[in-house]
């Protein structure tokens, strides 16, 4: 049966001897930057710390479990009030002729039907480039684009005034794949290249060589709460949204752009998400303006909560790629270069996809040392949903690339893969140097991959898993050891920035305000714990509030996995900056009370709910007087916090610089089981094991690993986004996209973190874990690679990703028959290919041919 | 004849008449009740979210399942007592089975976590045991994209230990005194109702009608009376078509008071099924006496799809997909359709028309299925091919049963589902395979007759090819499952 080990509480002495070192040291160190502010200020009680590293249930668990805790389309209805829909492009690409929408609104129940002219201000928004309209004018783009707004006093008002639609569009010629895009030059942004090294030296001297083009396709971040908003209308034209977003500054914005009113008139709340995993980042805007703008016009509350049928249709994805690929190595299986031609489909608009493919120029190295390559990498527009962002952000396509091209290097030399990705892997001291310059440091990589090997008993099941492929005439096993190294920073430095509100009350209960949004990650919980003992006091007396763009400004998204970095850092910083106006008080206090004991602030220490002078322990003042106290000298208890990451920099001229304050890493072994006949998959076993520095809350961040391990499962199994040849999409709800459910969970599932000594820097020494373990189910895909290169020794299998039942049993098929390989078949997208070509045999051809 | 629906919610009494009879249960806990712990996610049955507890009066008690609330309509709800996730917490106590999953970190966003909650709820009252297994089983139906599940079944292994902690966990449906409730439920549901409403839109008048009959001969009149009306029972299929696509039956005849309707009948091998009874009832029927059809059963279908759906729904609803099809062909099923002119049998292999026709008349209703049970001689074996394992619509379905004597094929039935507008039996194939030695050349050649012997299409699910690609290696699949197993039996022997 299943074991899945608890990772075990932490008390490492190691580390609180070292805290205790700092604290001995002296205050002033404090004022080189911020982030020195909360590194290096005596840290009185950390030591002594109560709730960080402590498993504490999440923030609203109460609430979620009770059906107690509101999402927006929870929250009860004000009387008068609207319900928001929109009518959509049936078509991918078109100019609109017409649209009876004065008639629609005219209908029973029909509160107004709005178009693009009734945009008061600008109709476009973007977060790179502002390309995309908010409703479409003259021209459609994608399928499912809105076009108009429709404001009802009921869905049957809505649904019976549908019914009276009368929408003409003059069809153009869309365009859907990468390679249409490149033949019609649609490109978002510019091409990018990221260079090291000699490439075309290596290619033409290496020994081996091979080359292929790879297919990675898209995934819906499907979020169970779909799009949200709503608006209600306020006094002098003023707008107050709650929204499902993970980013309230920039719907902030794009709200007040839209309607022509000033930022400060606009209010942007979110509570919670029913899931987020990027696709809330972008595109909350647009369901908020639609809210928005119908409050604004009628003067009434206004609603919108897409179907999830709408959401999926209209809304962008994790991006499809196409890869073409050369690498170049020695026969031992050292790489000596790479070179990858990256396509990413970024569709209609510009979105965040020339941010999503940079990601994916950083990871496209993994966690290997390539001394000479090329990454090239262009993001093609297309007629669909803009893609967006969704967790690893382009990461985990630039993984997949390097390890579907190590694979193929293992079955080209007859070696064990894992013995490539050792001898490739990032050292600590040499072979340590990035594509983009930034030096790989303070890790452990190669311990993870050696103790994971060792605790998965890899090679005694490597040879398990080829007796078994030789004798089952019925099925095939697949076992696969892939690393996983991310990381850790917006790779557009201003965004590293977040700021914080601390308010304690004459209670001594404290309010936390962040610009951070909680959409399941647990940031509310690790920043409640992080204030908490700050303070010195229960967790229970910390509230974290309602993200509001009133009480914190210009926020960046929640989202590259920083959150709790930033936010987290933010909140301490002001109750620092509380605690020390505190420790004034507290002196005063004690040089009363104490005969001889002068006044020394910085004697103050807070524990267990109270605070005393350290020259004289007995005498403790507990927290709530001090407050109390505090009020009554007029002492400022409410501060704001703010942080920015230090260190970090980089330069898209060169495309070098340090983008990274530090990596996240791990790596997962993944055994698949295949039936023959049908191709279905089964997921026997997964071992992961992960390095997260020392944990805020380990609850909370193994829930992140499985949840993460287990939704990049889908994307390289059964996920699979089906369109008909005009761009509908296909597979737009659960009964036909299939997420993972409670039966495709690993048979035995084996999830443990790793200490890593070297880690010594970001807030409580821990590491940023919401994205990083999603790139572990690589080993997953990899692994039915193996599998499938068992079939014929020698030959390559061609495999995209997902790995589908369909497409294993096709690439199964196809090796069986020994179909023409290396062909490119009609529709070229639909196809990965591998050419296995060695130096000498291409020479040999070569002189043939003279 | 009553005017009103009769529902009980979290204890309390609810008379539901004209226009509310035509809501969604999820519509009316969330918009007419504001009991919103019940989210909507799919609207199709398929995640979970909007689960609740639903109580039916069967064998003199209430007895409750977890059921899907968005593909429940009030009709369908007749006499019932629905469970939201706010009746669990009592005087400001949780449930254990709340506080089980607050411990176990088992929320991250929170959305879905209602709904898992409620099939917990849903396990402890069926009073199975909370094994790994199980438990995933009794989760099949809840979709969650934050937490990776893992956290979810710690959460509920933790459940018998707290059963133990504190000698009695309640049962949800011992929050509530239930015996005022039966005793209201009697006096009803023996009586029909008939629920109408008039609604003007834009000009246009529409009559609309539900009729609940008690009893079989109330049932077939109205057919007779009204051809265009919906029959639903379970209404898995019916209601995700009204969520989805918008169909807006006028009229509804919803079977849920016919209790006569709901029996199994064995005699002398000879099985027969009434059509009001459930997937889970013929499912636990089918666990000794049918293992194959019963391990189909599990893997179509969650918990709460089990719970409503039927066996005669499956047939009505006419989908070439539809699970049990090659199942009921292969074992030669006949179907009892009612009529006002009495009844008649028709084998289910001439009972399919077309896509989505049939032999029934409008005046006619299902009522029962029969079918012998297999020799012990016969090797049957089903077979689903989905992109997702448990709880997908089909790709391809198949149903193979074989006669062999001496390593002979005696008898080859074979039916393929998901490879034409109607399940399919491959007459071809048959007889290919019947007086042929049972080895593994003739089950491959068999499998191409039987790829060429159909032509699918491509769509949402798969590809022509792979379709076909199946329905070849289907057999030689079935050769080396059952053949190689049943050769070296018979040589052990």
């Amino acid at each position: 049966m299943k074991s899945l080990t608890k990772r075990p509480e932490k008390k490492s002495p190691a580390t609180s001897e070292i805290k205790g070192k700092i604290a001995m040291e002296d205050r002033t160190l404090s004022k080189n930057s911020l982030y020195l502010e909360i590194f290096n200020q005596p840290e009185l009680d950390l030591n002594k710390s109560k709730l960080v590293g402590k498993q504490i249930p999440h923030d609203s668990a109460l609430g979620h479990v009770t059906g107690e805790a509101l999402f927006v389309d929870d929250i009860t209805p004000t009387k008068n009030e609207l319900i928001v829909d929109f009518i959509s492009s049936p078509v991918a690409h078109g100019k609109i002729k017409s649209l009876n929408s004065k008639e629609l609104a005219q209908q029973d129940g029909i509160a107004g039907v709005y178009t693009h002219t009734d945009i008061p201000g600008k109709n476009f928004y973007g977060p790179v480039v502002q390309d995309e309209p908010i409703l479409a004018k003259d021209f459609v783009q994608y399928v499912g684009q809105p076009i108009a707004i429709i404001a009802g006093e009921s869905n049957k008002a809505i649904r019976e005034a549908k019914k009276k639609l009368k929408l003409s569009i003059k069809e153009l010629k869309p365009v859907f794949t990468v390679d249409e895009a490149i033949f019609a030059k649609q490109f978002i942004g510019e091409k990018r290249t990221f260079k090291q090294g000699d490439f075309e030296k290596a290619w033409r001297e290496s020994e081996n060589i091979l080359k292929g083009t790879f297919l990675c396709n898209g995934q819906e971040q499907f979020y169970l709460e779909s799009q949200a908003a709503l608006a209600n209308p306020e006094e002098n034209g003023d707008i107050h949204i709650h929204s499902s977003t993970q980013n309230p500054s920039e719907l902030q914005t794009v709200v007040a752009e839209a309607l022509g009113i000033g930022n400060h008139q606009v209010v942007c709340v979110c509570k919670r998400m029913g899931g987020g995993f990027g696709g809330k980042e972008t595109q909350a805007a647009i369901p908020a303006v639609m809210a928005a703008l119908v409050a604004s016009k009628t003067g009434r509350t206004a609603r919108v909560a897409y179907t999830k049928d709408d959401d999926m249709r209209c809304t962008g994805k994790r991006h499809p790629y196409k890869i073409h690929y050369k690498a170049a190595f020695t026969s031992k299986g050292e790489i000596t270069g790479v070179k990858f031609d990256i396509f990413s489909n970024g569709g209609a608009a510009a979105d965040l996809s020339s941010s999503v493919l940079e990601r994916t120029l950083f990871h496209s190295d993994n966690a290997y040392y390539i001394p000479n390559l090329i990454f090239n990498g262009v993001v093609c527009k297309t007629n669909f949903p803009p893609n967006t962002a969704f967790r690893g952000f382009g990461g985990p396509q630039g993984m997949a690339n390097i390890e579907n091209v190590i694979q193929e290097i293992a079955i080209f030399l007859k070696k064990d893969a894992l013995e490539i990705r050792r001898l490739n892997c990032y050292a600590n001291r040499g072979r340590n140097i990035t594509p983009y310059g930034q030096v790989v440091k303070n890790h452990i990589l190669p311990e993870i991959l050696d103790q994971l090997a060792k605790t998965s008993q890899y090679k005694k099941r490597i040879k398990q898993v080829e007796e078994f492929n030789r004798k089952s005439q019925t099925h095939l096993r697949g076992l696969a050891l892939t690393p996983m190294k991310f990381g850790i920073s917006f790779t557009t430095t201003f965004l590293n920035q977040g700021n914080a509100l601390v308010n304690i009350y004459r209670d001594g209960t404290v309010q936390v305000s962040t610009g951070g949004t909680e959409m399941g990650q647990g940031l509310n919980t690790k920043i409640r714990q992080l204030v908490a003992d700050e303070f010195a006091i229960s967790y229970h007396d910390v509230k974290l509030m309602i993200t509001s763009t009133e009480k914190n400004n210009n926020t960046p998204p929640t989202a590259a996995s920083a959150s709790t970095d930033l936010n987290g850092v933010a909140a301490v910083n002001a109750c620092r900056k509380i605690r020390s106006n505190l420790c004034v008080v507290a002196s005063n206090y004690f040089e009363n009370q104490v005969g001889g004991l002068m006044s020394s602030a910085k004697q103050i220490c807070f524990e267990n709910n109270s605070v005393f002078d350290k020259r004289n322990r007995k005498n403790k003042l507990s927290f709530k007087k001090l407050v109390q106290l505090a009020f009554m000298e007029r002492v400022s208890m409410g501060e704001r916090g703010f942080y920015k990451t230090p260190e970090i920099e980089f330069n898209r001229d060169t495309e070098k610089g340090k983008p990274f304050f530090y990596y996240t890493m791990g790596a997962s072994v993944s055994e698949v089981l295949i039936d023959r006949f049908t191709g279905q998959l089964s997921l026997e076993r997964s071992d992961l094991l992960m390095d997260i520095g020392e944990s805020i809350n380990p609850g909370i961040d193994r829930g992140q690993i499985i949840g993460g391990f287990i939704q990049g499962l889908g994307w390289v199994t059964n996920e699979e986004l089906r369109y008909s040849d005009k761009g509908e999409l296909l597979s737009f709800s659960p009964t036909t996209y299939k997420i993972p459910n409670i039966q495709d969970i690993p048979d035995i599932f084996n999830v443990e973190t790793i200490t890593n000594p070297y880690h010594q820097i970001n807030i409580r020494r821990s590491k940023a874990v919401g994205e990083p373990p999603l790139m572990l189910c690589l080993s997953v895909w990899v692994a039915v690679k193996h599998a499938l290169s068992s079939v014929q020794k020698g030959k390559c299998p061609k495999l995209n990703l997902p790995a589908t039942a369909e497409e294993i049993l096709s690439r199964l098929t196809e090796l069986k028959t020994q179909a023409k390989e290396n062909v490119t078949k009609h529709g070229a997208e639909k196809e990965s290919e591998v050419v296995l070509i060695s130096q000498n045999e291409l020479t040999f051809k070569n002189k043939q041919a003279a | 004849m009553r005017n009103y629906l009769l529902i009980y919610v979290n204890g309390r009494r609810h008379q539901i008449s004209g226009e509310r009879c035509f809501q969604s249960l999820s519509d009316f806990l969330r918009h007419d009740l504001g009991l919103v712990g019940t989210k909507v996610v799919c609207a199709e049955g398929d995640c979970g979210s909007c689960s609740v507890l639903v109580g039916r009066f069967r064998n003199n008690k209430l007895e409750f399942e977890g059921l899907d609330s968005c593909i429940q309509y009030l009709y369908q709800l007749d006499c019932t007592h629905v469970i939201s996730v706010e009746g669990l917490k009592q005087d400001n106590q949780i449930h254990p089975v709340q506080q089980a999953m607050v411990d176990a970190m088992g929320s991250q966003c929170g959305y879905c976590t209602p709904g898992f909650v409620m099939s917990m709820a849903a396990m402890l009252e069926t009073k199975e045991s909370l094994t790994r297994l199980s438990i995933q089983d009794g989760l099949t139906g809840n979709l969650c994209r934050c937490t990776g599940y893992e956290q979810i079944i710690e959460a509920a292994l933790t459940l018998p230990k707290l059963s133990k902690a504190s000698s009695v966990m309640q049962l949800p449906s011992k929050i509530f005194n239930q015996n005022l409730v039966v005793e209201d439920f009697k006096k009803h549901a023996s009586e029909p109702l008939l629920c109408e409403y008039v609604e003007n839109w834009n000009g246009e008048t529409n009559r609309a009608r539900i009729f609940v009959p008690s009893r079989i001969k109330e049932a077939i009149e109205f057919k007779q009376k009204y051809k265009n009306v919906t029959v639903v029972a379970g209404g898995t299929d019916i209601s995700v078509q009204i969520n989805k696509q918008y169909i807006e039956p006028k009229c509804v005849m919803s079977l849920t008071n016919l209790k006569k309707l709901n029996f199994i009948e064995v005699k002398n091998s000879k099985v027969k099924v009434g059509a009001n009874v459930t997937w889970t009832k013929l499912g636990e029927f089918c666990k000794q006496k049918l293992p194959e059809l019963s391990e189909i059963i599990s893997l179509f279908a969650s918990r709460q799809i089990r719970n409503a759906g039927t066996l005669a729904g499956n047939i009505a609803n006419a989908s070439p997909i539809a699970d049990s099809l090659p199942f009921l062909h292969v074992i030669d099923a006949e179907i009892e359709l009612s009529g006002n002119k009495g009844k008649r049998w028709i084998n289910i292999n001439k009972f399919f028309l077309a896509y989505k026709k049939t032999e029934m008349k409008p005046s006619e209703l299902i009522t029962s299925v029969r079918w012998n049970l297999p020799d012990s001689s016969d090797i049957l074996k089903l077979y689903k091919v989905s992109k997702r394992k448990d709880l997908d619509i089909s790709t391809f379905t198949a149903g193979i049963m074989l006669r062999v004597k001496h390593g002979k094929v005696k008898k080859a039935r074979l039916a393929y589902g998901g490879v034409g507008p109607i399940v399919l039996r491959l007459p071809e194939t048959e007889k290919f395979i019947e007086n042929n030695p049972v080895t593994e050349s003739v089950f491959q050649q068999a499998g191409r007759i039987a790829s060429d012997e159909i032509s699918p299409i491509s769509d949402v699910r798969a590809s022509t090819n792979y379709r076909k690609q199946l329905a070849e290696n289907i057999l030689i699949k079935f050769f080396h499952e059952c053949c190689n197993n049943y050769q070296d039996k018979k040589e052990a022997a």
